[in-house]
């Protein structure tokens, strides 16, 4: 394959690679709208007429955690779509139809944001939830949306089992197809109606804990898996024998982790039991990891061929680990879990998990793209200007996400000791929680520190934009395979 | 089934959670640390930091009401026997998913020998 060193240059990709990039583009944008009705909906915690009867808090933080889902999810399948041809040693199998999908998905998706943003007032039928608004929380996109992402992905599915079939069917194939089977069948538990609210939630977790946090966990650990072959050099042998321990343990734990979201939703008492037992160890893989991470640093001494990369990576060691292990742990047994459940305590740790678990690693994905754009350039140290703009992109958004995150812990203290322990779980306690002076802090501080990462996330856009261009060297080899 | 927290607790349950896990990590690190080094004066301050998550744990088992009930103690035995056996479990694997990597650091065991010597 012919290469343009330094330019953006689309010769440079392969087919899978260059619907990846589309992928990523629009997980960018979906990226930014989230940050924006984030910042939007959290100034409306602290001036509550702020947009009022315009664009009420319910849409914002509606967009915004929506919008993360979906910036994901493009996330993700833009990764694998970047690797599929390399790994199978085969052109993707129906890249016209995967193509295709692409454009309908994400036709689909600005329909659906545009719907949420303009038609969100009125009675709730079953036209509604076909056409407006499905209304479970977090996939509130209506009816004919979830039908089509379903069917994106059987398609998806579809490009990646067949191609890995006709070529070389590797260890990270197997896990992942698999995976991917799971991806669409457990997001259909998410879509059919049920007049029992405690029978309604109980599958709606399947989707929000099972689908989010194990199919994509474990889509993660195959991407990964890449990364560190492609960054490290690390052996296939060895990434895929790990790839096997870790889906391992992260089903042995996490799939009954499920349990701790059953504690208040009216389920059988049981679900302490099973939920208190899996979340006390759902942590333990995570201290198994760090002696990996040490075994493999001491072994190769972290020589990579891009560092952005490689610096995310360890982002995402961090992040995945006080993110889920930490924040999680400190408020998941059920006799704490009581007073904390659903407050801010929940949206800091939701916080600090997602970035550190996801948005980190298909941040990562985004800088070996971006070298693979220009054509395989040098990612490595003496980068012009000594780097500073992927430097600063990664300080920026890191501080600025932990300092959402301690914000967001501060309220949600004030609240599980005032609204839930001392008033009892009533409206009175809910307002006077609310109220608190600790409350209004804890969210300036996260306003404050939401317009850092903001900040962060523009220099982001700003350097993959421009890294490696004009760059004559070729990227330091590392050896693989 | 369960005896919620009392208030006087919560911070103490949500410091000590914290420091199960922290104290975890930091029992992992320096265990992997003294073993890849062949730093052995590393090793007792590994056990000192799991010492110290086994009285963070007692501590959240105190707080959180863990004690009272049987089930729930085995909990409480079930995670410090996890965090305990947990990095010689993955050290034992890491060996063995290298050992027919040649070494590029002389201190990284190469054989399931060189694990148990």
């Amino acid at each position: 394959m012919a290469t343009t060193m330094g330019r953006l240059d689309s010769a440079n990709l392969n087919g899978g690679q260059k619907l990846a990039v589309k992928y990523f583009l629009v997980a960018g944008i979906l990226f930014g709208a989230q940050i924006l009705f984030g910042l939007i909906s959290g100034l409306q915690y602290l001036m509550p007429e702020l947009l009022y009867g315009v664009l009420d808090f319910s849409v914002n933080r509606m967009v915004h955690i929506n919008a993360l889902v979906v910036w994901l999810l493009y996330g993700f399948l833009g990764s694998v779509y970047w690797m599929l041809e390399e790994e199978s040693q085969h052109e993707v199998v129906g890249l016209k139809l995967g193509n295709l999908i692409f454009w309908v998905l994400t036709s689909a998706v600005t329909v659906v944001v545009l719907v949420y943003l303009l038609v969100q007032v009125g009675p709730g039928n079953q036209t509604s939830l076909w056409l407006i608004n499905e209304g479970r929380e977090y996939i509130e996109a209506p009816r004919w949306a979830d039908i089509g992402i379903v069917v994106s992905v059987l398609v998806f599915f579809y490009n990646v089992a067949t191609t890995f079939s006709k070529g070389r069917y590797t260890g990270i194939a197997g896990v992942l197809v698999l995976d991917l089977l799971a991806l669409f069948g457990l997001y259909l538990a998410g879509m059919f109606y049920t007049p029992n609210i405690s029978v309604d939630q109980y599958w709606w977790w399947w989707v929000i804990h099972l689908w989010v946090e194990a199919t994509w966990e474990v889509m993660v650990a195959c991407i990964m898996a890449y990364g560190l072959m492609k960054v490290l050099g690390v052996r296939r042998k060895i990434v895929e024998t790990w790839l096997y321990i870790e889906v391992a343990l992260m089903f042995g734990s996490g799939i009954l982790g499920l349990g701790h979201h059953y504690f208040w939703i009216g389920t059988p008492e049981y679900w302490f039991t099973i939920g208190g037992l899996f979340s006390a160890l759902e942590p333990v893989p995570l201290v198994a990891m760090v002696v990996h991470a040490v075994f493999d640093a001491g072994a190769r001494h972290a020589k990579n061929s891009n560092h952005p990369t490689m610096a995310w990576l360890i982002a995402h060691a961090f992040g995945n680990f006080f993110g889920a292990g930490v924040w999680g742990f400190m408020h998941t047994l059920p006799q704490i879990n009581l007073y904390t459940h659903g407050t801010q305590w929940s949206a800091s740790h939701g916080h600090l998990a997602f970035f550190g678990a996801y948005a980190t690693i298909i941040i990562a994905f985004f800088y070996l793209a971006a070298q693979r754009w220009r054509g395989g350039v040098w990612m490595s140290g003496e980068l012009p200007g000594n780097g500073w703009k992927w430097k600063w992109a990664l300080g920026l958004l890191n501080l600025g996400m932990i300092g959402m995150t301690v914000a967001l812990l501060i309220s949600g203290y004030e609240q599980s000791q005032i609204e839930r322990a001392i008033e009892g779980s009533s409206w009175i306690g809910y307002f006077a929680a609310q109220a608190h002076p600790w409350f209004i802090q804890g969210m300036w501080w996260r306003e404050a520190f939401g317009v850092m990462f903001a900040l962060g996330f523009v220099l982001l856009v700003w350097d993959l934009l421009t890294i490696g261009k004009g760059e004559t060297r070729a990227q330091q080899a590392i050896a693989a395979e | 089934m369960i005896e919620p927290a009392l208030l006087a607790n919560f911070f103490t349950i949500f410091f000590s959670s914290a420091m199960v896990i922290l104290l975890g990590a930091l029992y992992a690190l320096l265990f992997a640390f003294s073993r890849i080094k062949g730093e052995r004066r590393l090793m007792p301050l590994a056990y000192l930091s799991y010492a110290g998550l086994v009285v963070a744990t007692l501590t959240l088992a105190q707080a959180a009401n863990l004690l009272k009930q049987p089930f729930w103690f085995s909990i409480v035995l079930l995670m410090l026997l996890g965090y305990l056996l947990a990095p010689h479990g993955i050290w034992h694997l890491c060996v063995s998913t290298h050992a027919d990597e040649a070494p590029r650091d002389s201190a990284i065991p190469n054989s399931k020998q060189d694990f148990i010597s």
